[in-house]
């Protein structure tokens, strides 16, 4: 059975492991994106089980096909497609798990990097670097090597074991929708507290006001932030992300021109002693 | 203190460095945190480095190069940045050089992103003929472009830039400055907000009330609020799970 847990990985399997590892998005552009990367891992498999040199051009042009994917979760796929290839499987085989999966795993890979993992982490690194911790920078290392390393070990292991059954293997038992879902809350859950921390924004704007008491006028101070602190502590961070996501979100505008506005209030409010 | 041409140098090779190895295997050492504080180390100060990082990084929450998506650059944001804020004394400075960077540098990335096809043309001719060894020179020389649209930025700017930044600090006036600081405080909102919005917010509202009441009122430590946060998600895995079991 070729597809047991088992299966341990060939000299050139672990090649092209480590060459898709090292160096898989090098040679990235915009016309085929990461297809050069893709050939090349895969060579020491083709030079391998391809008898001529015909076989072995006609297979390379085949692999420099137009690809992309989440490099991370995406090592599933090459590991899959070099197991193919090492059991002599029919190309299009390969070629339609290739098309098939690399628009739906980078999904995945997007998703679990960039809006689960890498804000959690970078939010919380950030919060220790900005006290001057090191720690913080540890932190962010060791989420890079995890994704680096961890992660791609990982895909690239279980793609091979799996072959042409990958996406069974990996969607099992609903792992990686549990796996969404619960970073999802925790990510929301964590966020909820991190902006009135990281955005500690207060104003120092105070006014005076004459009161009356027993028929004697006095002038009081009165801090607006105390009076918004009545009202709900962190009101500013709370109403800055709020006009931010709405400006997003309902009026679709884009990033940099919310940033520019951001910049606007940022100096009119230190202007007029607002902040 | 003085830059000169040794760190600009230097500064230039670590910028190539992170870039390429963000390709691969993606270490993270582009990550503005690690780019500021490994600049801050070469520059002398590298606690100016993990708070001009650390702006950085919140500002960049929620952006992600999505299919090959052009993203402001922060690490270079993170190394000039750092760079000028020591040069300058002034973290706020730097984090204002940084961030402006940050967003020149766009128009570089693409044109790193477009260059690297004529790698791929050139690979094509090669596996025609059979000559293998081209391919693999084409495939691991693709990153020069990606390099050199960070790394040369990164050195004209610390070169020649470094005295005209000084002398720009020293012009400002006081309420530009007021108002760069700021500006470094306000804009993690944009970020919060990105994220915010590709994450299924309305259907996990109360999870983010429960966040906000755990700092907001209670004053629970950020680890706290972590490890609340992990085990209300497995509470609601479990009971969610628990339903459809039944």
């Amino acid at each position: 059975m070729p597809n047991t847990d088992k299966k341990q990985m060939s000299k050139e399997a672990r090649k092209t492991m480590w060459r898709y590892i090292w160096t898989f998005q090098w040679s990235w552009n915009y016309e085929r994106m990461q297809a050069l990367g893709y050939a090349w891992s895969m060579f020491p498999i083709l030079e391998k089980v391809k008898k001529s040199k015909d076989e072995l051009i006609a297979a390379m042009q085949r692999h420099l096909n137009f690809f992309n994917t989440q490099p991370h979760v995406g090592a599933a796929i090459i590991g899959a497609t070099a197991a193919m290839e090492e059991e002599g499987a029919d190309e299009d085989a390969v070629d339609s798990l290739k098309v098939g999966l690399m628009g739906p795993f980078a999904g995945i890979g997007d998703t679990l990097y960039a809006i689960l993992t890498r804000p959690i982490v970078g939010v919380f690194a950030a919060g220790l670097a900005l006290k001057g911790s090191m720690v913080g920078f540890w932190l962010m290392l060791a989420f890079g090597l995890f994704w680096g390393f961890g992660v791609h070990i990982g895909m690239f292991r279980l793609g091979y074991r799996q072959g042409i059954n990958v996406v069974s293997g990996l969607s099992g038992e609903g792992f990686i929708s549990r796996l969404t879902d619960m970073a999802t809350i925790a990510g929301i859950t964590i966020i909820g507290g991190f902006i009135p921390s990281i955005l500690g924004l207060g104003t120092s704007l105070e006014f005076t006001r004459p009161v009356t008491v027993d028929g004697v006028t006095e002038s009081v101070v009165v801090k607006l932030q105390d009076v918004l602190d009545q009202i709900l502590p962190y009101a500013i961070p709370i109403a800055l992300v709020g006009l931010a996501y709405w400006l997003l979100r309902s009026r679709r505008w884009k990033p940099i021109p919310v940033l520019l506005l951001l910049v606007a209030i940022a100096f009119v409010g230190s202007a007029i002693g607002f902040f | 203190m003085d830059l000169g041409i040794g760190v600009a140098i230097l500064l230039a090779i670590w910028a190539y460095i992170g870039i390429v190895i963000c390709l691969a295997p993606n270490l993270s050492l582009h990550e503005p945190i690690i780019a500021g504080a490994v600049t801050g180390l070469i520059v002398g100060d590298v606690k100016v480095g993990l708070q001009v990082g650390a702006s950085l990084t919140l500002m960049s929450l929620g952006m992600h190069t999505y299919g090959g998506a052009t993203i402001p650059d922060f690490q270079v944001g993170a190394i000039l940045g750092t760079a000028f804020g020591v040069a300058t004394g002034n973290v706020d400075t730097g984090l204002a050089i940084g961030i402006s960077a940050a967003l020149l540098m766009i128009q570089l990335d693409v044109l790193g992103r477009a260059v690297t096809t004529g790698f791929i043309h050139a690979a094509d001719r090669y596996v025609e003929n059979g000559n293998f060894k081209g391919v693999i020179l084409m495939h691991l020389l693709g990153h020069i472009p990606w390099g050199l649209t960070r790394a040369i930025p990164v050195f004209l700017a610390i070169w020649l830039g470094q005295d005209a930044v000084i002398a720009f600090t020293n012009w400002v006036p006081q309420w530009f400055m007021a108002g760069m600081q700021t500006t470094g405080r306000i804009l993690p909102a944009l970020g919060f907000a990105l994220l915010l919005g590709q994450l299924p917010v309305k259907k996990y509202l109360p999870f983010l009330a429960i966040g906000f009441v755990l700092f907001a009122y209670l004053s629970v430590p950020v680890i706290g609020i972590a490890i609340a946060a992990v085990a209300l998600a497995a509470l609601y895995i479990q009971m969610k799970g628990g339903k459809e079991n039944a």
